[in-house]
């Protein structure tokens, strides 16, 4: 019989140097020869949930509060929330646990739904310009805050999570699950110039925990 | 040719040889060398041949405004020779000549200029009609710029980028790059533009000092290093604008470098506001032979020498009409030139210390002259200059002339973005004098010359843009505005329109071979408006983009139609500058989705075909009848991957309202452990999309669309169900959840060995669902269809776990030889089935009725609960809709295509689907057909594309061609 195996979406053409078997995925812990940056890091094995309501504003998820409006996001420990329109949020937990969906209504689990990367690094925004036309360094907007839009031309979820003048930081991105192999193809070309390189889970935890201090 | 190798303001490294090969020679250049610089190094002086009358054309501008040099390198024609920076190892041929640019046996054809009057081209040779085809094709291979074969593939990468920025300033002049850094004091985000491959801009190449006692070229350096190191600035070099766009959106392609990655890059520049620093070029003075080799602009022949090293001559006749022309003539013959003369249009004027200079060098100036011929052939010898009445001539022997008649301001962005210009007579320049909004001009265009004046414009303008984006700098603009009063305003312009000449000669665009007689004759046939009068002449249509006679033009039909009103220029379009299309079509990434098994069906063998925004396995082998594929379905169990359909979740306390206003049937009627198949329509009753509701739990449902409409679903229902208020939500799964449909009279078997449910009829029955788990792991939604007409599961599964349970299934139908079936297989098996394809047997017009599945439709429910009820009311009373039926050929070894159309007299209807049908031997499909011919037992003719009058014959059969009673999907 073969072997109950979770396949992500996203590939990147190289083994990891150290990975791990987490709930039926292999989550890659570290590429070889991961480089300066920028990195790419695939998030699919992260739970990401749908949660919708009529007075979503007035709803807390995992003991956070949904943002007041649509476009911005919250980030606190390993939970991100980001508030989509005027009844939708999306809820990524970042962590490695898998926490259970809640009971209550609304909520429905969308982790198999999109395709999950982290871009972060130098010039990581120098790279994202090349396919996108959104403004991940709007002067106007703190991080994180969420951007839905087309990047390469694919509709996308983005929550930048860091900003600098130079072009540096980092997002994370969700596309719609088919789009995947187009999606890393179009960004791996892009981001040749800049060294973009696979990166594992243990880089984007140090990322992110260096988010919150 | 020897280099001026020690110049501070030299823009090469002579030590870096770099080689070209041009007329099965080699010539050498250096790095910073244009192609064209390099072949003049090299002793080239004709580049070109003219478009009409094939004359010798040579260096004039240096900046790309006309087609003198261009060029074909390596493969490419039009190459800007004088843009375009030396690479090693390029094949440079010349364009547009029979033998060579030397020796064009076309050449002759300079002396029929009498034979091609303006707008000859759409006068003569149209009678006798038979003569036109024949003309037209000679004129055709004699005229045009440059061949390119059809199958040439553009090399190289093409980059594209999307930037956002406050303030984005266009020229990276001295004030270009003053207005940048006013600007980026703000903290805001600055782009700054420049066309030439380095910042300078007027400042690069002079040595003259500013008001602070350092030569123009320092100055600028200066200014750069401190562009260059400001964090918020973003310097785009060797960047030309090609267009400016409502609200401020600037479009530019940028040229790469030895270190670039890319060939070119297109940028789109999303920004808050503009300023317009692109100084100004330089107005071609119009006399006899104008274009002359040898003749040569001010700005051309200066950096010729000071940028490239190179002398553009050895004694030289200068004609001009701007202080930048006398700052030539000095600067040049301290590099070594020989001056015979310098003429100025202008009697008086003149700064009183280039006066000086020139007679301390003792160059004779006449003022109030001007060049009118430049003789020789294919260069100069000598040229002849004449007072501006023309009354006193006198010769002056040289191999250069170099001619302006001042200066002309580069608007193109303001025109592009809206901007009305009008003619400013003491600048004598075309001026914007609406402005859009927050686009801000700076630096020469305005009409100032002073370098300190230049400089503080910049900084004013980058202060206001800066302001107009939303900075608090109001203090700062006023201090700058109190700077720049201080300091010298615009000056006055050389208002010489042309030469005294006739004008048989004397070129207003070089780039179409038009003449000032030219335009004399537009005007007598009664063409008054320079717009008009450039599109019968041609002039200012060329590669140049109205470069050379933007200015010329409209002041010279002022002036012969002694219009009292001021000149109207002519307007510009995008792109200002022509670049390559490759450099818009940029990396044109092809996207498109895969499902999860889109590698393994690839190993299989899958042949893959886009459908809408899918990749999926049309075929399993080359057999494109699938008879293979077809036959195992119908005889033993298939596989085939559905995971493209479109799957919803829709749930909340209004979920069932939203479902009974879009779908078709009584949506209450869904129960648990049961599917419901039904459709949906539009406000037309037209049948828009179908598929299954299955019951999750209370106010909780999941259901299924066709795969084109899935991107559309959730706008669908949330549009028709707008003013309602009602409490729902939508998730779209499409992805979430792939589909294996497993087929089959043993696809029972198969997933029994995977499944540890109850899998016989009575407790799985047809329309039944159930959920079940894989190995207490993996959650599998489980429905009974019927699609292809056999017993059949669709088993809905998380995508993530799609590889595992395929594989299961493979492995576990290995002994029953389970094999792959593509969507071309399931296209047959359906329609043997006469199950439809909504698109396939169904088009824009089509309705519910049309393709019978009107049994889906609930006629209970009120109508406006149903979105298309009204119509489809209707519609159930009109008798002359078309009807979609069964039809076999009368040969079944000859299906018609799909899409034949259905005739007698006239067209009747259409094959939505046809095949040849394994299953029965038959030749079947469904037709949509005019109900007076839906009668079982009507004999259509058939009408294909191609069938040179040959008509195919079916009949009208009964539906389904394949187990009627469905007992093979059912047990």
């Amino acid at each position: 019989m073969s072997q109950i195996k979770r396949e992500s979406p996203v590939r990147f053409g190289v083994s990891p140097k150290a990975a791990v078997v987490r709930d039926n995925w292999t989550v890659a812990l570290e590429y070889d020869d991961e480089s300066r940056g920028p990195w790419i890091v695939d998030l699919a094995h992260k739970i990401r949930w749908d949660l919708q309501d009529g007075n979503i504003g007035e709803l807390s998820a995992c003991d956070l509060a949904v943002p007041p409006a649509p476009g911005q996001s919250v980030l606190s420990g390993s939970t991100l929330i980001n508030r989509m329109n005027r009844i939708q949020a999306s809820i990524w937990h970042l962590g490695a646990e898998t926490p259970p969906l809640p009971d209550g209504t609304g909520y429905t689990d969308t982790s198999e739904s999109t395709a999950f990367v982290a871009l972060f690094g130098p010039k990581v925004f120098q790279l994202a310009e090349k396919l996108t036309n959104l403004d991940f360094m709007d002067p106007a907007k703190a991080a994180p805050f969420l951007l839905q839009g087309p990047f390469c031309h694919v509709p996308c979820q983005i929550v930048t999570l860091q900003k600098s003048a130079d072009g540096s930081g980092g997002f994370l991105l969700a596309c719609s699950r088919g789009y995947s192999d187009s999606m890393v193809h179009a960004i791996f070309e892009a981001g040749a110039e800049f060294d973009l390189r696979p990166a594992g889970e243990n880089r984007f935890n140090g990322w992110i925990e260096g988010l919150q201090g | 040719m020897n280099r001026l190798n020690q110049l501070p303001t030299l823009r090469i490294n002579p030590s870096e040889k770099l080689t070209l090969s041009y007329q099965g020679k080699t010539f050498q250049g250096v790095a910073g060398d244009t192609v064209a610089t390099a072949l003049f190094a090299g002793g080239v002086r004709i580049f070109a041949r003219s478009l009409k009358y094939h004359r010798p054309r040579g260096l004039y501008s240096l900046d790309g405004e006309c087609s003198n040099t261009c060029m074909d390198v390596n493969g490419i024609p039009n190459v800007r020779t004088e843009n375009t920076l030396l690479k090693n190892g390029m094949t440079v041929k010349a364009q547009n000549v029979v033998g060579s640019a030397n020796r064009d046996w076309l050449a002759f054809i300079d002396k029929l200029d009498w034979m091609m009057p303006a707008g000859f081209y759409y006068k003569t040779m149209h009678k006798p009609a038979a003569m036109w085809p024949v003309a037209m094709k000679r004129i055709r291979k004699a005229a045009g710029l440059g061949v390119i074969s059809a199958d040439y593939q553009m090399k190289g990468n093409y980059d594209e980028r999307y930037l956002k920025a406050e303030v984005t300033v266009i020229g990276g002049g001295a004030a270009g790059m003053s207005a940048a850094l006013a600007a980026a004091e703000s903290g805001q985000r600055v782009v700054l533009l420049e066309s030439r491959p380095h910042l300078g801009g007027g400042f690069d190449y002079r040595v003259t000092t500013g008001a602070d006692g350092k030569p123009l070229y320092q100055r600028a350096r200066e200014l750069a290093a401190k562009v260059e190191q400001t964090a918020n600035i973003r310097v785009f070099k060797h960047t030309s604008v090609v267009g400016s766009y409502t609200n401020n959106l600037i479009t530019a392609f940028q040229v790469g470098g030895p270190d670039d990655v890319f060939c070119e890059r297109y940028l789109e520049i999303r920004s808050e506001s503009v300023v317009v620093a692109s100084g100004c070029i330089e107005r071609p003075l119009v006399f006899d032979n104008n274009e002359r080799p040898g003749v040569m602009q001010v700005g051309c022949a200066h950096r010729l020498a000071r940028t490239w090293g190179l002398l553009p001559g050895n004694q030289a006749v200068f004609s001009v009409g701007h202080d930048l022309g006398l700052e030539a003539a000095v600067d040049l013959f301290d590099l070594g030139l020989q001056i015979s003369c310098v003429a100025d249009a202008r009697e008086d004027g003149q700064n009183p210390e280039l006066l000086l200079a020139l007679a301390q060098r003792k160059i004779p100036l006449l003022k109030g002259w001007v060049a009118t011929k430049a003789h020789g052939g294919k260069r100069i010898e000598k040229a002849t200059l004449a007072t501006l009445d023309g009354t006193i001539k006198r010769q002056f022997a040289g191999d250069l002339l170099v001619a302006s008649a001042g200066l002309t301001p580069v608007t193109g962005p303001f025109i592009l973005a809206g901007a009305k210009l009008s003619y400013d007579s003491h600048t004598g320049y075309f001026l914007p004098t609406e402005l859009p909004a927050k686009m801000f001009p700076a630096g020469r265009l305005t009409g100032i010359n002073d370098p300190a004046a230049i400089e503080a414009s910049g900084r004013l303008a980058g202060l206001k843009a800066a302001v107009a984006a939303g900075a608090g700098m109001e203090s700062a603009v006023v201090d700058a505005q109190a700077v720049l009063a201080a300091l010298p305003g615009p000056e006055r312009g050389c208002k010489l329109v042309t030469a005294p000449v006739k004008g048989r000669k004397s070129f207003i665009c070089f780039d179409e071979d038009a003449t000032i007689k030219n335009i004399k004759q537009a005007i007598k046939q009664g063409f008054d408006v320079p717009e008009l009068i450039k599109r019968f002449t041609s002039a200012g249509t060329g590669p140049g983009q109205g470069g050379i006679p933007g200015h010329n033009l409209p002041l010279y039909v002022a002036k012969y139609t002694a219009s009292i009103n001021t000149p109207i220029p002519t307007t510009m379009r995008p792109p200002l500058v022509p670049t390559f299309i490759a450099t818009y079509a940029g990396y044109n990434h092809h996207m498109f989705k895969r499902t999860p098994m889109h590698d393994d069906q690839l190993k299989d063998g899958g042949i893959f075909r886009n459908i809408g925004v899918w990749q999926r396995a049309r075929y399993f082998s080359e057999d494109f009848d699938c008879k293979e594929e077809i036959l195992n379905v119908r005889n033993n169990v298939g596989m085939l991957d559905g995971s493209t359909l479109g799957k919803f979740r829709i749930h909340g306390p209004d979920a069932l309202k939203a479902l009974q206003r879009v779908y078709v049937s009584d949506m209450s009627k869904v129960k648990p452990g049961r599917i419901k198949y039904s459709a949906m329509c539009n406000e037309d009753g037209c049948v828009i999309d179908d598929g299954v509701v299955v019951k999750l739990g209370e106010n909780d449902y999941y259901f299924t669309t066709s795969t084109g409409r899935a991107g559309q679903t959730i706008e669908w229902i949330r549009y028709h169900t707008r003013y309602d208020g009602w409490d729902f939500n939508l998730v779209n799964l499409t992805d979430a959840m792939g589909v294996i449909n497993l087929s089959g009279p043993n696809a029972r078997k198969v997933l029994g060995k995977v499944v540890d449910i109850d899998l016989s009829n009575e407790a799985f029955p047809f329309s039944g669902y159930r959920e079940l788990l894989i190995q207490d792991t993996i959650f599998v939604r489980a429905m009974r269809l019927g699609f292809v007409g056999e017993l059949s599961y669709e088993l809905h599964v998380p995508s993530s776990y799609m590889k595992a349970v395929w594989g299961m299934l493979k492995e576990a139908g290995a002994e029953f030889g389970i094999r792959n079936f593509g969507v071309e297989a399931q296209n047959v098996l359906r329609m043997e089935k006469c199950h439809i394809i909504l698109g396939q047997e169904s088009e824009q017009r089509t309705n519910l009725l049309d393709v019978g599945l009107g049994f889906l439709w609930d006629r209970k429910k009120t109508d406006a609960k149903t979105v298309g009820a009204v119509a489809l009311h209707q519609a159930e009373k009109d008798p002359g809709r078309l009807k979609l039926v069964g039809i076999r050929m009368e040969d079944d070894d000859r299906p018609a295509r799909d899409g034949a159309l259905i005739v007698d007299n006239k067209v009747r209807g259409y094959v939505a689907t046809m095949r040849k049908s394994f299953t029965t031997g038959q030749a079947v499909g469904m037709a949509l057909v005019e109900s007076q011919l839906a009668n079982v037992g009507t004999r259509l003719e058939i009408f294909e594309d191609e069938c040179e009058g040959v008509r195919l014959y079916a009949r009208v059969v009964q539906m389904p061609f394949y187990d009627p009673k469905g007992e093979r999907m059912k047990n």
